[in-house]
């Protein structure tokens, strides 16, 4: 299976905490090539300070990180992004006042020969991709603030993709999103794991995850209680690991029976 | 499917006329902006003969140099989502600086430089209040005021530096193109009064400033950060940089505006400036920038400081007294944010 090869990245003992507050206690995860990995656990459980730490928005208080195999420390988020580790937050980071290309490329700017920024390729460039990712996409030019929650979560998921992304985390990436628009980041997801892109996908939406995972990692209170491949558990499973940190105890493999 | 379709292409064109509509809106705001500019200019003129006059607009030039190179500074900061208290006091401490240097004996031009280097460290110590003492603006700009006006009263003893010869004043009294006649008594006369040299310096800055806020990535940078600071910083925008940066040109700003002063008197006054930080906050927001942050352009800063400039030059020369002065710009600050407040919401 997928564990023969090397992992894309690799946490090892992962800890935060803030002050005296332990948000998150030793936790190990890997992630590979072309893998959806569901990260479950209910509000301050730190699955997204888990996930802060991984794309440098956060340094970690103790433990490693490894990206291909070759240890990496980050201290902001342009040091994940040169290693190929995008993130969609959940608030969809968007500056309010600025245009869409101007948020596809905040802080990586293509610019002119002289220098200048260069509006015109860079508005090109974010027609052509927010158009795949939306047909319905045209006002690019207007402040993303009069946009709707669907353009702007599609211009956050156009940023996180554009670029030569290996490893994209998705925090709650649906929440906000109706029906419609729910199915084509499904369908995105889908696609890019096609691609040999892994992903961490944080999400609440159990069907979400047993439609789109390939394992589930399962967090309690700053610690990690579960990491079970889809097919050997059931949505009770992880409901049980969700709530109570472990397992019915009668449990035994779903796929093994 | 073909009435989803059509539906989708239906919602389409109502945002694309919705990004018309507010497109639109910014270009009336603008205008009603320049309207109230030429209403006043109208105004005045049908009032005083003589306020239409070339020598009137150069001298109307002139004041306005000083609020808009302090405004131009302002509007950077503002749009962070900051404020900057401090560019009178720094103004005055960059000017004395200038006096006191030439009076020692060094040349103007190292004169001027070094009253420029204490404006930007003025602001850069802003700045670093700001960013690494996280301090909020309001706060750190008032204390850099009080230090930076007690430090110009101290250092001259609360006393004007004069006699600090001519050259000391070519830079606020002298202008391009100025054509002098010789009378046959033998005394000049001024045929063309020029255009002064702070008015040009005005032009020079307001471009330059604009260019870098349009044009180059740090101005992207002071836009997104006054937008969302938080994305800003997710996006890898060098957040405390850009402050920084935006507090240091600033200090610059006021350095210049206060060197400009200074030389158009002839003299170093350390109690120059007074309240023009409130000048310069009042031209940045009658110009449209939000003190909420992520708004704001040098165009309507210019215009702002166009308007307060006229209001003072047409009232003065109407003999309307400097207290009413006040009052009537006082409205006018609440009329033009209101204004701004209602397009928002309409908006929205």
């Amino acid at each position: 299976m997928t564990e023969t090869r090397s992992p894309l990245v690799e946490m090892r003992d992962i800890s935060k905490h803030f002050g005296g507050i332990q948000a998150v206690r030793d936790v190990s995860l890997d992630l590979y090539p072309g893998e959806v990995v569901g990260i479950l656990g209910h509000n301050g459980a730190g699955k997204s300070c888990l996930m802060r730490v991984l794309s440098g928005a956060m340094a970690p208080s103790a433990g490693e990180i490894f990206v291909d195999g070759a240890k990496v420390a980050f201290t902001n988020p342009l040091d994940a992004r040169h290693c190929g580790i995008e993130t969609i937050y959940q608030t969809l980071a968007l500056a309010d006042h600025l245009d869409a290309p101007a948020n596809l490329f905040l802080g990586r700017e293509l610019k002119t020969r002289f220098g200048n920024l260069d509006d015109r390729r860079m508005a090109a460039e974010a027609k052509t991709v927010l158009k795949r990712l939306n047909p319905n996409f045209t006002n690019h030019t207007a402040p993303v603030a009069s946009m709707s929650g669907g353009q702007r979560q599609v211009i956050a998921i156009a940023r996180a993709i554009y670029f030569d992304v290996k490893i994209l985390i998705m925090d709650e990436p649906t929440a906000a999103l109706g029906p419609s628009e729910t199915e084509m980041v499904a369908e995105l997801i889908t696609k890019l794991r096609a691609e040999g892109i892994g992903i961490f996908l944080v999400c609440h939406d159990m069907h979400d995850v047993f439609r789109l995972c390939d394992r589930v990692v399962v967090m309690n209170n700053g610690r990690k209680v579960g990491q079970h491949r889809i097919e050997e558990v059931t949505k009770d499973d992880v409901l049980s690991l969700i709530i109570r940190g472990e397992l019915p105890a009668d449990w035994t493999a779903r796929n093994a029976a | 499917m073909t009435e989803i379709r059509n539906e989708a292409r239906g919602n389409a064109f109502f945002l694309d006329l919705s990004a018309a509509l507010r497109q639109r809106g910014d270009l009336l705001q603008r205008l009603s902006a320049v309207a109230t500019l030429i209403a006043l200019v109208i105004a005045f003129s049908m009032v005083n003969g003589t306020f239409l006059s070339t020598n009137n607009a150069m001298t109307i030039l002139l004041q306005t140099a000083a609020i808009g190179l302090l405004g131009i500074g302002m509007t950077v900061v503002i749009i962070t989502g900051g404020i900057d208290l401090s560019v009178g006091s720094v103004l005055a401490l960059a000017g004395v600086t200038a006096g006191l240097l030439v009076k020692a004996g060094l040349p103007v031009s190292i004169g001027f430089a070094g009253g420029l280097i204490v404006g930007t460290l003025c602001g850069l110590v802003n700045g670093l209040v700001v960013t690494k003492l996280k301090i909020a603006p309001f706060i750190a700009t008032l204390g850099m005021m009080l230090i930076a006006r007690g430090i110009a009263l101290q250092i001259t003893g609360a006393s004007p530096v004069s006699g600090l010869g001519d050259e000391f004043g070519r830079l606020g009294n002298g202008a391009l193109f100025r054509i002098i006649a010789m009378q046959p008594n033998g005394f000049p006369r001024v045929v063309f009064a020029g255009i002064p040299y702070p008015a040009i310096l005005l032009i020079v800055v307001a471009v330059a400033i604009a260019y870098l806020l349009h044009r180059r990535t740090t101005g992207r940078h002071v836009y997104a950060v006054g937008s969302n600071e938080e994305a800003a910083r997710l996006s890898g925008v060098a957040v405390d940089r850009t402050k920084l940066f935006a507090y240091a040109l600033s200090g610059f700003m006021a350095g210049l505006a206060g060197i400009v002063l200074m030389s158009r008197l002839v003299t170093a006054q350390p109690s120059e400036g007074v309240m023009s930080e409130l000048d310069a906050i009042a031209a940045a927001v009658i110009g449209g920038a939000s003190l909420m942050g992520g708004v704001g352009t040098i165009s309507g800063t210019m215009i702002g400081a166009f308007i307060i400039g006229i209001l003072r030059n047409g009232l003065n020369m109407g003999g309307v007294s400097a207290f009413i002065q006040q009052i009537v710009i006082g409205f006018v600050v609440i009329g033009a944010v209101w204004v701004d407040q209602l397009r928002h919401r309409k908006g929205s």
